[in-house]
This record gives structure tokens, C-alpha cells and sequence, in this order.
């Protein structure tokens, strides 16, 4: 069985792309369509990575992302993020929620702009877990 | 009561980001987590004869959609804000209350209903349809363009029309959880003319006494929350009269209890809270008998 890799994302369309890209290279794709779905999953299953988006229903990716990195047990799990939200966006985000009394977090491995290419991200991936 | 979490619901044409940064003087009572909703409705996409269902022309709505969402997320994600969104293609009033309960939203912001006269005589408004079928309070909000004044904080000044019904009480608790938002509160009844027709000015007066009597005690309950309060009594058309109100105390938005009344009964004899929601200049938060 390959590495088990989690996909956080609420557009189905996304969901099915990346969960394919992951059949064909060889890895076991688990999928959660929200953050609060992510985290349980990240808990119960402990995948090798993440692939998370961000803007999404209950939770986003940034506050999920913030339970992954503050969280002894979990902090280790890769991260690739992979979001029409820019960057910077992400990244003062953080700044404004560490600013408000939150912790630092680190900033994640990769960061990906939707689109991307098939072809692309499983070069990613292979770099991030082999 | 804390407004955490509010859903903006849009159509973009009628509520835009400008109306939702009007609405960030929540985060001083509580709001931290704004829930975006698009419902592209049926028609748009549904079969049509020699085309079928226009699956292209969903992807497009929806990306247009998702495109406006995330510029107005990454303002948002910025000031350090949980965003989420739902853009679905169904019917307005169920895939709002599935995305409400889903989310277990505080607040609903909505733009008025778009049904025609006729849609709505048949079936009802949005707005009459959503605060019936859903124990969460629902601000309906008029665009600045229209309203002539610029509403920066709608909820500095509210005005808050009551007539003691249970709906009304509940509005007054609901306005005691946003005093550090709030400066004044103007609580107004409209008496009917009917009310005064006492044989002596001794017999009316003493109606108008009382009806005050009973508003100052709302404005001690408000006073006491930390929210300056001020009662006001008027006589004729409650829309007309609360309209009016609103006016002279330069209230920012119309707080009121909606209608506990049958549909059937509003759909005959109309509702105040309904035509207010409707017709009104300013926002108008409608407040359910019956709070989640």
C-alpha cells in the first residue's frame, strides 16, 4: 500500500483531479471536504501529507493548518497547500492571528496557486514524501 | 448573545463587498467568522430543449462566483478572519438554511427579495419564506446607492420598533449583546389611531402615558446593558410611522420581531415586519420568535 495522502478540499472537480494523480503515482488518497472533516481524518488516519485548500465550508486551511502545526502529534505531517488564495494572503493571515495572541506556526513546505498541472504536482509530492 | 459567526448571502448585484465591510464593527461583538453563500438558481443551468442541462454555463457562475469570493476572503483572511464559502446551484431559501445550519450561523445577511409581485403572491418573498422556516435572526440589507445616505456602521444607531411581542422581547435581547457596537438605541411603538379615540384629551394622553411607560421600561433594560436608550411614541401606519422614526432619530437600521402570524394570514393581510424588510430604506434586522 503506498503513503496515504489526504486531500482537504470542498470543489469535487478538485477532489477528483488530485485524487487521480495520486491512484496513478502510486500513492493511497483519502479526501475531507471541509476542515473540521480534515482534522478528524488527520487524526484517525495520520497520512504522510496533506493537501489542503483553503477557502472552504465550517473550517478553512488556514485555521486547520494552525491545529496541524501547534499540535506535538501532528505537527511532523507534510503540508502542501494548494488554494486560489494567494500566498501573502496566507502567510499575513497567520501574522494577524499570531498578532491577536495565537502561535507562531511555521510557514508550510509548498505552496501551490490552483491551477496546477497534473504532471506538476505529482512532481511535488514525490520531492515533499518521495 | 454573540454574533460569532455571520452568513452573507449574495447575488453580488445587491449586496457587495462595501456592504459586508459595513458590517465588520461586529468583530467588536464577537464576529470572527464570515460564511459566503451564492445560490445560482435553476433556471440558469437547468434543461433546456435542444441544450440540456448547461453544465459550461454552471462552471462559469460558479467561477465567476468563486473568483469575487476570494478577493473579498483574502481582505478578510488579512485582518486575521475565518472565511468560508458555498456556492451551490438549487433553490435560494432551502440551500440558505442548509448552509446556516451547516455552519450554525449567528447572524443572516441578505439582499431584499428579487420575486416579482406576482412570484411573491403566489409563493411568498425569500425574506418571508427564510425568517419563517429558520430560528436565526436575518438582517436585510439595502444597498448604499438606494438607501441615499452612506451607511458606514449600520449598527451604530438602531431603532427598534416594538409591540411587546414575543419576537420583540427577544429583539431586546439580542440588541443587549451588541453594546460595544451600538451608541443609541431608539425604541419606538406606533400606536394606531384607533387607540386614541377616547372621549377626553385626559383618556388619550393617558394611552400615550402608558404606551411610554411600557417603552421606558425596554430603555432601562438597555440602559442597564450599557446602551443609551430613548422611547418614542407614534400614531398611524406602523410602516409609515417606523419609517418615519427611523428618520428623525437618524437611525442607522430597523430592529423588529417578525411575524409569528400564518402564512396564509400574512399572504391576505400583510405583515409590518414583511413590508418594512421589503420596502424600507434601511437595513432591517428581523429578529424570530424563537432564537436557536
Amino acid at each position: 500500500m503506498g503513503k496515504k495522502v489526504l486531500v482537504v478540499d470542498d470543489d469535487p472537480d478538485v477532489l477528483l483531479f488530485t485524487v487521480t494523480v495520486l491512484e496513478e503515482h502510486g500513492y493511497t488518497p483519502l479526501q475531507a471536504a471541509d476542515g473540521v472533516e480534515g482534522l478528524k481524518m488527520i487524526k484517525k488516519e495520520k497520512p504522510d501529507l496533506v493537501i489542503l485548500d483553503i477557502m472552504m465550508p465550517r473550517q478553512s486551511g488556514i485555521r486547520l493548518y494552525r491545529e496541524l502545526k501547534t499540535d506535538k502529534a501532528l505537527k511532523n505531517i507534510h503540508v502542501i497547500v494548494l488554494s486560489g488564495i494567494a500566498k501573502r494572503t496566507f502567510l499575513r493571515s497567520q501574522k494577524a492571528l499570531t498578532e491577536f495572541g495565537g502561535p507562531e506556526v511555521p510557514e508550510p513546505e509548498i505552496y501551490l496557486e490552483k491551477p496546477v498541472e497534473a504532471e506538476d504536482l505529482a512532481k511535488t509530492i514525490k520531492d515533499v514524501i518521495g | 448573545m454573540e454574533i460569532k459567526k455571520l452568513l452573507f448571502v449574495t447575488k453580488f448585484e445587491e449586496l457587495g463587498f462595501d456592504a459586508l465591510q459595513s458590517l465588520l464593527s461586529l468583530r467588536k461583538a464577537a464576529l470572527d467568522h464570515v460564511v459566503f453563500v451564492n445560490v445560482i438558481e435553476r433556471d440558469k443551468v437547468a434543461m433546456h430543449r435542444g441544450t440540456g442541462y448547461r453544465k459550461q454555463e454552471e462552471i462559469r457562475l460558479r467561477e465567476m462566483a468563486n473568483i469575487r469570493f476570494i478577493d473579498w476572503a483574502e481582505d478578510l483572511y488579512e485582518q486575521g478572519m475565518e472565511v468560508g464559502v458555498y456556492i451551490v446551484v438549487g433553490d435560494l431559501v432551502p440551500e440558505v438554511i442548509k448552509a446556516a445550519q451547516k455552519e450554525e450561523a449567528d447572524l443572516i445577511v441578505i439582499g431584499r427579495s428579487h420575486k416579482s409581485m406576482l412570484e411573491q403572491f403566489y409563493s411568498g418573498s425569500d425574506i418571508t419564506e427564510l425568517i419563517r422556516r429558520i430560528s436565526i435572526p436575518v438582517l436585510v440589507y439595502k444597498p448604499v446607492p438606494e438607501s441615499a445616505f452612506v451607511l458606514e456602521k449600520p449598527f451604530e444607531r438602531p431603532l427598534l420598533a416594538t409591540d411587546w411581542s414575543a419576537a420583540d422581547l427577544r429583539a431586546v435581547e439580542y440588541l443587549k449583546g451588541l453594546t460595544n457596537i451600538t451608541q443609541l438605541i431608539d425604541v419606538v411603538h406606533v400606536a394606531s389611531k384607533k387607540e386614541l379615540t377616547g372621549s377626553s384629551v385626559m383618556e388619550i394622553q393617558k394611552t400615550r402615558k402608558e404606551k411610554r411607560q411600557k417603552l421606558d421600561e425596554i430603555c432601562d433594560i438597555l440602559d442597564a446593558s450599557g446602551t443609551e436608550a430613548r422611547s418614542h411614541v407614534y400614531i398611524g401606519e406602523p410602516v409609515e410611522e417606523i419609517e418615519k422614526a427611523a428618520r428623525e432619530h437618524q437611525a442607522t437600521m430597523i430592529v423588529l420581531g417578525s411575524s409569528a402570524k400564518p402564512a396564509w394570514v400574512e399572504k391576505w393581510i400583510g405583515s409590518i415586519p414583511k413590508e418594512i424588510a421589503e420596502e424600507s430604506i434601511y437595513p432591517t434586522l428581523l429578529i424570530p420568535p424563537e432564537l436557536k
